[in-house]
Parts: C-alpha cells; sequence; structure tokens
C-alpha cells in the first residue's frame, strides 16, 4: 500500500504537470503517512476559478480518504447483488457520464429515468442532479445505492457489508481513526473521491492560460458561444448552475417534469439544471433524458425542433437561431472542451488498471 | 435534593446539582392504546384503518420554570429558536439534537435528561429536524440516513410518518403512508409545541418518579392527524410523500396531538 501510495503520487503529479507546471499544490507531498496520521492533500483549485462550495472542515481530504472512496465508487458490493458500481454508470473515459447511453442500467434488467451526467468539478457545485433535488455531495451516494433502478440496496445492507470485510475495515481505521463504518463515514470517503475529480486541462484552458492558441474555426466559434450560449453555459464550469426550460417538450414514457418535483412550483415545469458542457464531445447521448444523440441533434433543437411556451427560458423565446456555418465553427470550439488528460487521469482509475479511452483527442 | 436546590435559589445562587428529569411518549389512538399489530382504529370520519409505523422526531427540547411568557409565547412564529441564546432565568434548552420517537422501538420512547430548573411548568419542542441539519450532508446517530426518515431524491428529513393500511385508502394495497417534512418555506412543515405542565413539583399532581427525578409524561394522539386543525381525509389524501400544502397541513395537525398526562 505505501509503494502504491508514492507511485500514485508520483502519477498524480505528472498527471498534472500540464495543467499546473508541476505545482499541483498539496499534491507534491511524499506518500507516507506518519504513524498512523492520514496525509493531508489540497484539492487543486485551477487559477482564477472561485473558492470551491464544498464545505473541507467537515470533511478534511486525505490521501487516504481519496483512495478509500475511490475503491467505494468501484465497488460493486454497493448493490444489493454485486453487479453494480457507482463507475458502471461513471465512466472515466466518458468524462463518468455513461458512455453511449441514453439511460444507465440498474439492478435487474431496470434503467434509470435521466441520463447520467459527467462528473466532473464537483466542488464548485452546490446543488446535484437534474432537477437540483440534492442538496450536499455526501448525500448523492444514498439515492443511486437505495433506488431500486439503479442499485437496489439498503444503507444498512451496503455497512453491514463492509463491515465484515477487513480491507475496509483497515482503510476506514486509516482515514478516520477507529474501525467503525457508518453512512457518514461512507459518504464522506466518497466525496473525497469526487471532489478530485478536477476537470480544467482542455484545449480551452491552455489557451485561456496563454499556453496554447485556438485555430481559426476554434475561434470564431468560441466568439459564437460567447454571444449565444454563455449566457446559460457560463465559464468557467460552462453552466451557471440555474435550472432552464429549453422547450424540450415532455416525453409521456418518462413524465419528467423537472425542478418542479422538487419545488412543487408550476413555473419550474420541465425546467433541467444548465449542465456543463466540459468534455461534452464525449458526453453523448445529451440532455436530461438523453434523447439528443449528437451535437448536431442539440443544434437541431436549438434551431428548429424547440417547443416554445410561455415557461420556455425568456432568452429562448425566440429559439435560438443558427447558420450551418456556425454549427460548425461551434462544433470546433465545443471539441476544445474535451480534456484528455482528465479522461486518462490513473489516480481515478481502479488500483492497478490501465485505462485504455475509446477517445484519445489530443489537440 | 430538592431541598438542598430550593435553599440554594434562595441564596440566589446558581444551583450546582442538576435535576434529572426524564420525559416519557406514550402515543395512543384516541382512548386505546397504539399498537402495530394490525388493531383496527377508526377516525372522525368514521375512516377505519390500522397502523404499521408512527415515528417522529422530537428536538430542541427546553423547559421553562413558569416565569417565562416571552419564549412561550413564540409558538407559531417559526420553528427552532437559533438566535435565541439568553437563557434567561426561566427556561432552559435541555436537548439540542433530533431525537426519534419510534413507536416499533421501546426505548426510544423514553428521554433521559436533566435540568437546572428546580421548578418545571412548561415544556417545548420542535417536532422535526432543524434547516441546519437539512443542509449540512450526512448526519449521525438519530439523524443517520439509514432509519429512512430521509428523502434521498429530494433532499430533506422526514419530520414524522404514519403509515397503515386502510380500506378508505385507494392506493395500491390500501397502504397509506403519510411522510411529513420540508424545511423551505413555503413548505416548512417544523411545528414548535408547547405544554404546560401540572401543579408544582411534589404537590401530588405531578409523577416524582423512583429516584427522586421528576418524569413528564407526554402523549400523542394519533388520530389528531386527520383533524386536529382541519380535516385530512384518507380517503382523498392516502399518500403524502413531499414537502407541500398537504404536509403543511397534516404538520398543522398533528402539532395538536401532544397533551402532558399526570
Ligand atoms: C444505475 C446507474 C447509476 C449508478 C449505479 C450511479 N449513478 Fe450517479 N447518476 C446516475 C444518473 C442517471 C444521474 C442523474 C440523476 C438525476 O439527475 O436524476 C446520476 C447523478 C449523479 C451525480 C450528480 C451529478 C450532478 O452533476 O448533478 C453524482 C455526484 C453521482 N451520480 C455520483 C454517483 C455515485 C457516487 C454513485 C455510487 C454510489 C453513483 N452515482 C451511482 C446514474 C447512476
Ligand atoms: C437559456 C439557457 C441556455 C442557452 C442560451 C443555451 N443552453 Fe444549452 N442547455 C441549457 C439547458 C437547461 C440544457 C439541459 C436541457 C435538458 O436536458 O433539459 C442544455 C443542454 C445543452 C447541451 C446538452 C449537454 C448534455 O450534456 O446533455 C448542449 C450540447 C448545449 N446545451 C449546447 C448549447 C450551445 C452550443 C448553446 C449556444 C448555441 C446553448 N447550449 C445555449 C440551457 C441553455
Amino acid at each position: 500500500m505505501k509503494s502504491f501510495l508514492t507511485i500514485g503520487c508520483l502519477l498524480m503529479v505528472v498527471a498534472w504537470m500540464g495543467a499546473e507546471g508541476g505545482t499541483v499544490p498539496g499534491l507534491s507531498v511524499a506518500g507516507m503517512s506518519v504513524a498512523g496520521k492520514p496525509v493531508p492533500m489540497k484539492l487543486p483549485v485551477p487559477a482564477g476559478w472561485p473558492a470551491p462550495q464544498y464545505d473541507f472542515k467537515k470533511n478534511p481530504l486525505t490521501k487516504e480518504g481519496f483512495l478509500l472512496g475511490r475503491k467505494l465508487f468501484y465497488e460493486t458490493a454497493l448493490s444489493r447483488d454485486s453487479t453494480i458500481s457507482c463507475a458502471s454508470c461513471h465512466q472515466q473515459f466518458g468524462a463518468f457520464a455513461t458512455y453511449e447511453h441514453p439511460l444507465s442500467h440498474g439492478i435487474d434488467n431496470t434503467l434509470t429515468t435521466r441520463n447520467a451526467p459527467a462528473l466532473e468539478n464537483l466542488a464548485w457545485q452546490k446543488e446535484f442532479m437534474w432537477d437540483g433535488g440534492i442538496n450536499h455531495l455526501d448525500l448523492q451516494p444514498l439515492a443511486p445505492l437505495t433506488a431500486v433502478n439503479e442499485m437496489g440496496e439498503t444503507v444498512a445492507g451496503v455497512l453491514h457489508r463492509l463491515q465484515r470485510d477487513t480491507a475496509y475495515v483497515r482503510m476506514f481505521r486509516e482515514v478516520f481513526g477507529d474501525t467503525a463504518i457508518n453512512t457518514q463515514r461512507m459518504d464522506r470517503a466518497l466525496s473525497q473521491y469526487l471532489v478530485m475529480l478536477v476537470s480544467a486541462d482542455s484545449k480551452y484552458d491552455r489557451v485561456m492560460q496563454g499556453k496554447d492558441s485556438f485555430l481559426l474555426p476554434e475561434r470564431l466559434g468560441y466568439a459564437i458561444f460567447q454571444q449565444k450560449c454563455n449566457s446559460c453555459h457560463r465559464e468557467p464550469f460552462f453552466t451557471d448552475f440555474s435550472y432552464r426550460n429549453t422547450g424540450m417538450p415532455l416525453d409521456n414514457t418518462l413524465n419528467d417534469f423537472g425542478r418542479m418535483r422538487i419545488t412543487g412550483d408550476r413555473r419550474d415545469s420541465l425546467k433541467f439544471k444548465v449542465p456543463s458542457l466540459r468534455n461534452v464531445a464525449i458526453t453523448h447521448p445529451y440532455g436530461h433524458d438523453g434523447r439528443f444523440f449528437s451535437l448536431l441533434n442539440v443544434f437541431e433543437h436549438y434551431r428548429k425542433n424547440m417547443v416554445v411556451t410561455p415557461l420556455t427560458d425568456s432568452i429562448l423565446q425566440h429559439r435560438l437561431p443558427l447558420s450551418n456555418f456556425e454549427i460548425g465553427q461551434l462544433t470546433a470550439f465545443l471539441n476544445t472542451l474535451t480534456d484528455t488528460a482528465f479522461l486518462k487521469n490513473p489516480l481515478f482509475a481502479p488500483e492497478g488498471y490501465v485505462i485504455t479511452p475509446v477517445f484519445v483527442h489530443r489537440h | 435534593m430538592v431541598c438542598v436546590s430550593g435553599l440554594v435559589l434562595v441564596l440566589g445562587l446558581k444551583p450546582s446539582v442538576r435535576h434529572p428529569l426524564m420525559i416519557r411518549f406514550r402515543n395512543c389512538v384516541g382512548n386505546r392504546p397504539l399498537a402495530l399489530t394490525g388493531e383496527l382504529y377508526s377516525n372522525s370520519f368514521g375512516e377505519s384503518f390500522s397502523v404499521q409505523q408512527f415515528k417522529y422526531y422530537v428536538s430542541a427540547v427546553r423547559v421553562g420554570d413558569g416565569g417565562d411568557r416571552g419564549w412561550a409565547g413564540e409558538e407559531g412564529s417559526e420553528g427552532v429558536d437559533r438566535g435565541h441564546t439568553d437563557e434567561g432565568e426561566g427556561s432552559e434548552v435541555i436537548l439540542k439534537e433530533a431525537h426519534l420517537v419510534d413507536e416499533g422501538d421501546s426505548s426510544s420512547l423514553v428521554l433521559h435528561l436533566s435540568t437546572d430548573l428546580a421548578d418545571v411548568r412548561t415544556i417545548s419542542f420542535v417536532v422535526g429536524v432543524d434547516s441546519l441539519a437539512n443542509t449540512g450532508g450526512v448526519q449521525g446517530g438519530d439523524l443517520d440516513p439509514m432509519l429512512g426518515m430521509f428523502w434521498t431524491w429530494n433532499t430533506g428529513y422526514i419530520y414524522a410518518r404514519l403509515e397503515g393500511e386502510s380500506d378508505s385508502a385507494h392506493s395500491p394495497a390500501h397502504r397509506f403512508t403519510w411522510d411529513i417534512g420540508g424545511y423551505k418555506d413555503p413548505s416548512n412543515a417544523l411545528r414548535t409545541v408547547t405544554l404546560a405542565l401540572g401543579g408544582a413539583r411534589g404537590d401530588g399532581a405531578r409523577d416524582d418518579g423512583a429516584m427522586g427525578g421528576e418524569v413528564i409524561w407526554i402523549t400523542a394522539d394519533v388520530l389528531k392527524w386527520f383533524d386536529g386543525k382541519s380535516p385530512v381525509h384518507l380517503a382523498g389524501s392516502p399518500i403524502c410523500h413531499q414537502p407541500g400544502a398537504l404536509a403543511m397541513r397534516i404538520a398543522d395537525n398533528y402539532s395538536t396531538m401532544f397533551s402532558v398526562t399526570p
């Protein structure tokens, strides 16, 4: 474990070299834990980004905590029949969305009712899920764990299994000081892994840092983006974290009214969270229910297929006119948001796993 | 001990000895004890029902000596009064954290607390869980989401649950489930309950317990869930699974279910 820690640490530093010029805060600490004390770790905050939303005071990041969270993320024993882990639906090579699936597969041949979003930059997010129903990252795992169409387990069942596994007992002690395994500790460990999923090393980021430059179509696309998309897909997260009705008509097999289910307010009907567009080139299909199979489908929606109602967002009351030329340039720009280092970062993969992304696209 | 602390009070000193205070919850249905074993009860609309689960959170338990009209009159203002730090002479918070009263777990029906007050004349508590716990991530103890009094898809605690079967409920298997919660306005279902106790300690009207510690018996009447303030019929509303208008009405109703029994 010790030697793995050191290697992991090295890889980590190497992986982020490009982004941070070799100075990754907190990650350059040697991976040796001093007599039972977990080694503190810092969230890498990209230059120019605001302070994270996540409260690290209650859950201080440590290497051991991160590694425990990672083990849990890849743990199939979290599901009732030990077939499904978080990573079954959140695949690293797909930016932690479910690659090429409109809806994800749960236990017993079930399907989720929504498209699994990419998991990235979660430490800056205040609310989770397409409807923002979950108000704290630590609480997020409880939803898939207990949902009958996801992992179909009970929290007690999961804890019981972990408590009987000596590897977990040892790791929980390393992280939290004693061997108690409870809901709070399990969820905090998972959060330690989740917050580290920082994606900020795309070509776009390098251009913004003056380390790279856009090709002509990318530059033109960026200008169009700033004019037509940035009010909702705001930089640097490519979302303003608001809920909006984009004129996607109700699918009457799913009957998903989005934000309205949480607020009970009719005006929130069919509002969904503005998704980040980081890594968007590989997170297809798109939309809260995965109804758009390609970026082209999304553009066709914005310019032609939107069903505008009085509840549709005020910015989109006349749809979003886009010429074929603009679509071409926008696509070129959106492709610069792919963060290959993130998709391949061995630190995020299960222990001992070699990643071969289906999509390797260095710019 | 009562005598000693009385003397201390007379001398104007803070009593150094805390008085043990036991709170016991007794759940009933009208004049019958509540049982979770399929007994049939009937509400005031003649709807018959049985109860399988009956649980509620009690938090911010405060006792007063009767000279504390100020805070007692705050009832209904809004849930837990966090800013209230001036304990004053007449009242004391004796339990801050939420405690889950669960009819299915007899040990949860007793609270062993203590107070500085020599003579307790009023007791108040909040039914529910304050908003900090609703927004602060995963909690432990009685607030462990593992206990199921928690909505995972729309973050928030279920403050109180009444679940059972009724032929009047036209829901699957005639099951009715009333899960009540909500911490955001205008669906904040926290309710403060204030109860006056009987006569003074030791005058015979009050149970002084075995070891000199006082016992306060609090009775909770399930029937009030249906009509404590406004009628809610099982036929019309067998399911309540989220914060909102129905949860608010049922919370208003059950806020009247408590009484102190000598
Ligand atoms: C069966 C597939 C499935 C499994 C298993 C699963 N998820 Fe998800 N996850 C989803 C879907 C679908 C959503 C979107 C749900 C929604 O918005 O209603 C989601 C949403 C999320 C989000 C919110 C992202 C955001 O930006 O709002 C996080 C975080 C997350 N999952 C983490 C996890 C963790 C941790 C686990 C393991 C404990 C896990 N997921 C297991 C499918 C899954
Ligand atoms: C009024 C706010 C708004 C504007 C303007 C806007 N979007 Fe969106 N966008 C959204 C919302 C909300 C969604 C999620 C819709 C849903 O699934 O219900 C979304 C979804 C998307 C998706 C799908 C992403 C995914 O992971 O599912 C893409 C791609 C996208 N938008 C691109 C764009 C582009 C490019 C522009 C500019 C031409 C643009 N958007 C303008 C609000 C907006």
